[in-house]
């Protein structure tokens, strides 16, 4: 327990220096042109006629904030670009008119290859969007089909292409261990992006989630989910392919070239605060963590009754929120500063997770050395479970 | 005096209407007024309610005058499951007279023919009642021809009824008094009365149920229970009307309760005959016996601390409950807990939720065994409880088996599904018979272990629904019976045997292994499952080591939803047993009741 959990005078539970001032800001689009079978997000598909009192209500969502300033800005979705021209000019102005965005901005767009057009990647460049992070987890078609993508290997190539000239950098998301996937044919697909002018690469397992089309395939016995070990394989393929080509494995599922790290997700990671609008959006902001409502439609309705579109409200106790900053700071490479985190929030990590990092030590996962604590090559492997030490006894 | 007193029960199958009806007599005879009526009034336990079950049997004395007499009318209110049969037969032997209840739609059902035999073994008059008559599909025409083949009851004599909206309820209360005859006995006789059931008050200890045979008792009265020979003095004595009413004197005819400083419900038996004290008492009613615990288990607190709490709580619902019992219990897997006796898997049911409702003590229960007999080398019998109590093969000259016969009604679609379940279940037809076009009885003996588990659901879903099932004990009987012990990285967990059939044993060992390999999570390292025989390994599973974590993203929006889940999973480990050092959750205890079937 810390001095600050034991003191007897009543002051509010907060870190010392108070909740960090959110700096960051996440946008919710939750339109998609259809629904692939492994997607649980909060989505609609074949609702285009929402789309305009959509941008109206993360207009009036935005307006109470009183324009703070932002280092970082993530339209994420959905597919964003899903959304027509105009409709996307609008969603932009908005942002702009809404946030004080700074010069230095990392302002990152979610897109699909099948729904970019020259035209779009003006709109974006010219409205301050320098950074494209595009959904092609794959360049094999057979591969796409089965993710129920609509685009084809080929033109993922050329719209990175074409977007690497409009935007600076472009990242890309691409999934392994899908069913019938072999290693060779995922250092395929691991090869094709290093080759492409990329310079940010997200990775990630195929997850069967409850209430997709995959998770009742899966279940009755229609897809089969790719062997561990051969995850692993994969997993390790992409760490090797990322280090051969001078990247760095910077967190647990992504990759990035030197300087091109993304900031927006670092901010989450080093539970700095953000803003967020939208259906299911989730915010952090002066110690408390906001979900909106995960219904397109009720997220809609709630907004055009004048009612607040949150869902789920916890505010956060200090302990917690040390155990969260270990726990989601742990996927990071480079590890956590324990003495820092300690002192931010003014709990000691050390003495309140000593049994967790007991175990996780135990384990072979978790290492210190310089004052950090980091995941071992084999704790790369056990995240979560490294996570759940910090996060509970 | 006693010519005007008619004592009755009402048995019906559940949800064929008796707590309704029983609400309506009580309206009906003004002994509640509208006011304070809520429904089921008689079933007071909260479980009983939600369950719509009657689990303790209860009395409440209706007061009115027709035809310018004053009529007593004494409803004895009794369980219906057959887990109470026991209990079942001390209130009938209280009654002159019961009112058959039958469903208008539903007919005849097993628990109604266990019930009306029970009636017609006492030599009470019967009342056919034909319920729900207002219902659309009421077919109460047919069900008293059904009722008339099965039973033997006369058409002519059914009163139909709708205990719902009142209709045909004065006839009912008219053929009651008509029908049932008053009770024998003497005012002036030396005093018998019959225990039938009991309570717990917390602040004037034992309530006695009792049926005033012969004789009078007073207040202030010195009495005796024969059976378990203690003497007590009458604090007060009363009737149910339906709360508590003090009188100074029940006479022989009539029903009531007795409270006398008793501090423990153990003290007081069901079936007891209360006389005075000394060489001049009545004699004994006749069929007293001790409750029989048919079914067994084994409770554990999950959390070693929380033994004595585990302990109160046990000792606590026993007094309100003298038929359920417990002694410590050491498992090499499970540490200190309890092993408890039921009178059947309802019971099993009832007194857990109650354990979990009154205390908050989180449990491991093992899977349910029935007792065994096993008869040594040496010719001794031992009475087994658990399944780790099974001897060395070698040491075993018969080991046998508690045998029940299950009566089973069904809609002749379903003769064949029926049957063939009870074959596999090693049943041995006894007899088919019909009670009307269309709807059958069928009878078996099954040994009891293949009828606790699941019998009853697997009848209700080869049936949709239709099928009823009812059993009683025959006796023991040899069977080839062995011991199945389950291993986890070569250590024996006692806990996880069982006591199954030798032809079944491959298959049973099999199913086990493969359901603990399920619901055993992944370690560090490889975990073996094994089924065995004495030293014979018949099955084995293998958990694999566990290689990784699931590689997903992880952003602004799943933190709370992940730090939520991963704290689940961590809180779930808590409670995990560990074996050596495989930990398995609770869930794995029941992995034993796998019977393969699943695949």
């Amino acid at each position: 327990m810390s001095d600050l959990a034991n003191s007897d005078i009543a002051e509010p539970d907060q870190p010392p220096a108070g909740w960090p001032a959110p700096r960051s800001a996440y946008i919710h689009v939750p339109f998609c042109r259809h629904r692939c079978g492994y997607c649980n997000f909060s989505v609609v598909a074949q609702r285009d006629d929402l789309i305009q009192q959509y941008l109206e209500s993360i207009n009036a969502e935005l307006a109470g904030l009183g324009r703070p300033e932002v280092d970082t800005v993530f339209i994420g979705g959905g597919t964003p670009t899903h959304l027509a021209t105009p409709q996307l000019q609008r969603l932009m102005q908005i942002v702009e008119h809404r946030f004080a965005i700074q010069p230095n901005v990392e302002w990152s767009m979610e897109a699909n290859p099948e729904d970019i057009s020259a035209e779009k990647l003006a709109v974006m460049r010219d409205s301050g969007v320098n950074r494209l992070s595009l959904g092609v987890q794959s360049f094999s078609d057979g591969k796409l089909q089965l993710l129920e993508r609509s685009h084809r290997g080929i033109e993922a190539e050329e719209i990175i292409q074409l977007a690497a000239g409009a935007i600076p950098n472009i990242s890309i998301d691409l999934i392994f261990a899908a069913p019938k996937e072999t290693l060779a044919e995922w250092t395929e697909d691991l090869q094709k992006a290093f080759s492409l002018p990329i310079a940010h690469l997200s990775t990630y397992a195929l997850t069967y989630e409850k209430g997709t089309s995959f998770w009742t395939r899966a279940r009755s016995g229609n897809l089969s989910a790719a062997t561990e070990q051969l995850e692993v394989d994969m997993y390790n393929a992409a760490r090797q392919a990322a280090k051969q080509s001078g990247w760095e494995h910077y967190e647990i599922s992504n990759f990035a070239k030197s300087e091109s790290q993304c900031r927006h997700n670092l901010a989450y990671w080093h539970g700095r605060g953000w803003y967020a609008a939208g259906p299911g959006a989730a915010s952090f902001v002066g110690g408390h963590r906001n979900v909106n409502h995960r219904s397109t439609t009720t997220y809609l309705k709630r907004m055009a009754a004048g009612q607040d579109p949150v869902a789920e409200s916890e505010a956060i106790s200090t302990v917690q929120y040390a155990r969260e900053l270990a726990a989601f700071g742990i996927r990071m490479l480079a590890g956590i500063d324990v003495v820092k985190l300690s002192r931010e929030t003014g709990v000691d990590l050390g003495d309140e997770c000593r049994l967790g990092i007991e175990e996780a030590t135990r384990h072979g996962w978790l290492a210190a050395s310089d004052g950090r604590m980091r995941l071992t090559q084999q704790g790369v492997l056990f995240a979560d479970s490294v996570a759940a030490c910090f996060l509970s006894d | 005096m006693s010519v005007h007193i008619r004592n009755f029960a009402i048995i019906a199958h559940i949800d064929h209407g008796k707590s309704t009806l029983a609400d309506r007599l009580l309206e009906h005879t003004g002994t509640v007024s509208n006011r304070e009526m809520k429904e089921q009034l008689l079933d007071d336990l909260e479980l009983e309610r939600q369950r719509g079950i009657t689990i303790k049997a209860r009395a409440v004395v209706m007061q009115f005058e027709r035809n310018g007499k004053k009529y007593e009318l004494n409803l004895i209110d009794t369980p219906g499951h057959v887990d109470f049969q026991y209990e079942v037969s001390r209130s009938l032997a209280c009654c002159e007279g019961v009112l058959l209840l039958v469903d208008a739609f539903q007919g005849v059902e097993a628990q109604t023919v266990a019930n009306a035999y029970a009636a017609m073994e006492h030599d009470l008059k019967i009342i056919p009642v034909i319920n729900k008559i207002d219902l659309m599909h009421a077919r109460p025409d047919e069900v008293a021809e059904e009722m008339m083949n099965s039973l033997g009851t006369d058409p002519d004599e059914c009163v139909r009824v709708s205990a719902k909206t009142g209709e045909g309820v004065d006839g009912l209360v008219d053929a009651i008094i008509e029908h049932i005859p008053p009770p024998t006995g003497d005012p002036k006789a030396t005093l018998q009365a019959m225990v039938f059931d009991s309570n717990y008050d917390d602040y004037r200890g034992a309530i006695t149920y009792v049926r005033i045979m012969q004789g009078t008792v007073k207040k202030g009265q010195k009495i005796a229970f024969l059976r378990s020979g203690t003497s007590h003095e009458v604090v007060e004595l009363g009737r149910f009307a339906p709360q508590r009413q003090s009188t100074d004197v029940l006479a022989a005819g009539q029903v009531g309760y007795l409270i006398c400083n008793i501090k423990s419900l153990g003290d007081v038996h069901i079936g007891d005959t209360i006389s005075i004290p000394g060489d001049k008492a009545a004699e004994a009613l006749p069929g007293y016996s001790r409750p029989k615990r048919m079914v067994y288990c084994g409770l554990f607190p999950s959390d070693g601390q929380d033994f004595s709490e585990l302990r109160d709580a046990l000792e606590r619902l026993a007094v309100n409950d003298p038929s359920f019992e417990f002694e410590p219990e050491t498992s090499d897997a499970l540490g200190f807990g309890f092993r408890c006796g039921f009178l059947g898997l309802l019971h099993m049911e009832i007194v857990q939720q109650r354990l979990e409702k009154e205390s908050d003590v989180d449990l491991v229960q093992t899977a349910p065994n029935v007792t065994y007999e096993i008869i040594n080398k040496r010719g001794e019998t031992i009475t087994i409880h658990k399944p780790q109590d099974v001897p060395d093969p070698g040491d075993i000259e018969e080991f046998r088996q508690p045998i029940v016969r299950c009566n089973v009604i069904v809609p002749d679609d379903f003769i064949g599904a029926v049957m063939k379940l009870c074959q596999e279940r090693r049943g041995i037809q006894q007899s088919q018979e019909y009670l009307a076009a269309g709807r059958a009885m069928l009878t078996y003996d099954i040994p009891l272990a293949e009828v606790v588990y699941d019998l009853h659901d697997k009848i209700k879903s080869a049936t949709r629904g239709y099928g009823t099932l009812d059993y009683e004990m025959v006796g023991y009987e040899a069977a080839d019976l062995c011991r199945l012990d389950i291993m986890v990285n070569g250590n024996r967990v006692d806990a996880l045997s069982v006591v199954c059939n030798k032809a079944d044993a491959d298959r049973r060992g099999r199913a086990v292994a493969k359901t603990l390999k399920k619901e055993i999570e992944r370690h560090m390292f490889e975990v073996a499952v094994q089924a065995a025989i004495g030293s014979r390994v018949i099955a084995r599973e293998t958990v694999p080591a566990m290689r990784k974590n699931v590689t997903a993203k992880c952003y602004g929006g799943d933190i709370t939803r992940k730090r939520k889940l991963l704290q689940k999973q961590k809180e779930g480990k808590k409670r995990m047993k560990a074996i050596g050092n495989v930990e398995i959750s609770q869930k794995a205890f029941m992995a034993v009741l796998s019977d393969g079937e699943q695949g």
